[in-house]
């Protein structure tokens, strides 16, 4: 195997083992998220949910997430429930779902399980996809 | 101890900046060319002494103007950046002398490191460099005289 293949090999390996153990951290947030769903005294069960965590100052939760949720609530109306939630304000809540930036959202299932965890701003295209729903 | 003293820090800056570091180095091992390591940690050493993101013309002269990306200002400290850009450009400086010293395998696991520490930052938005520099302004140690903005776990990315 010439050297290059090899040295380009080692770097896919070492980038995989990288991508392998964000993945494996983005399922232990969900997991550990999943026992959090009873600390959302909002949350009606039987109806997915999207659930954002948000503070004042954040400016991209304003300018974009904030209506990227409110075109998904237009579009599906009460067949999906948003939560937002102030992690300024609850950061005992910003820490049990293990949300360390703003915006952060969970996609909640009918029966409240967290299925998908968006670190960053999610799309209404997005949400739509992991909630599987269609308008 | 300063707080509340906070300033405008363009995010997108930083973080073209950790992606060009992250791919000159890869590119360098991949071909096995040491002087890119050099390279690269000659533009981050010249960044943190003149107070800027070692490949700030990728950012302010390319990507901006181009609209491939857009500003992301938080109010943050800069101060901590500008601490882990020297510290990843003394690690960088240091792979490059071991790969030219010879020492190619401490010299590559060096240069991981840095590709490593900028992934984490550029990614998952955790800046290694900046928990160190609040690290060492919790233990008082001079000239490490800012706190993390409010709200903010040490070394991760301002909520805002």
């Amino acid at each position: 195997m010439s050297e290059l293949l090899l040295r380009t090999v080692y770097a896919l390996v070492i980038v995989g083992a990288c991508i392998a153990a964000y993945f494996g951290v983005r399922a232990f947030v969900l997991w550990r998220a999943r026992g959090q769903a009873g600390s959302l005294l909002q949350f009606i069960r039987g109806i997915p949910g999207v659930v954002l965590f948000t503070t004042p100052e954040c400016v991209t939760c304003k300018v974009i997430q904030r209506p990227a949720l409110a075109e998904l609530k237009s579009r599906l109306a009460n067949r999906v429930q948003i939560i937002e939630i102030d992690a300024a304000e609850r950061p005992d809540l910003a820490r049990t779902w293990s949300v360390l930036s703003v915006p952060t959202t969970f996609v909640l299932n009918a029966e409240g399980r967290p299925v998908h965890v968006n670190h960053g701003v999610a799309s209404t295209r997005k949400l739509m996809d992991q909630l599987s729903l269609r308008d | 101890m300063e707080e509340g003293v906070l300033r405008k820090v363009d995010h997108s800056a930083l973080r073209v900046n950790q992606a060009v570091i992250i791919l000159a180095l890869l590119v360098g091992f991949i071909v096995n060319v040491p002087w890119l390591i050099a390279a690269v940690a000659f533009f981050m050493l010249l960044g943190t002494a003149i107070g800027r993101p070692g490949f700030f013309f990728f950012y302010t002269g390319l990507l901006k103007p181009a609209r491939i990306v857009r500003p992301h200002v938080l109010m943050d400290n800069p101060e901590p950046h500008r601490f882990a850009q020297g510290f990843g450009g003394i690690v960088a400086a240091g792979s490059a002398v071991a790969l030219l010293l010879g020492a190619a395998v401490a010299g590559w696991v060096l240069a991981w490191v840095v590709i490593v520490l900028a992934s984490l930052n550029l990614f998952l938005g955790f800046c290694a460099g900046c928990a160190v520099y609040y690290w060492l302004n919790r233990l008082r140690v001079p000239g490490f005289s800012r706190t993390p903005p409010a709200g903010t776990i040490p070394g991760m990315r301002p909520r805002g």
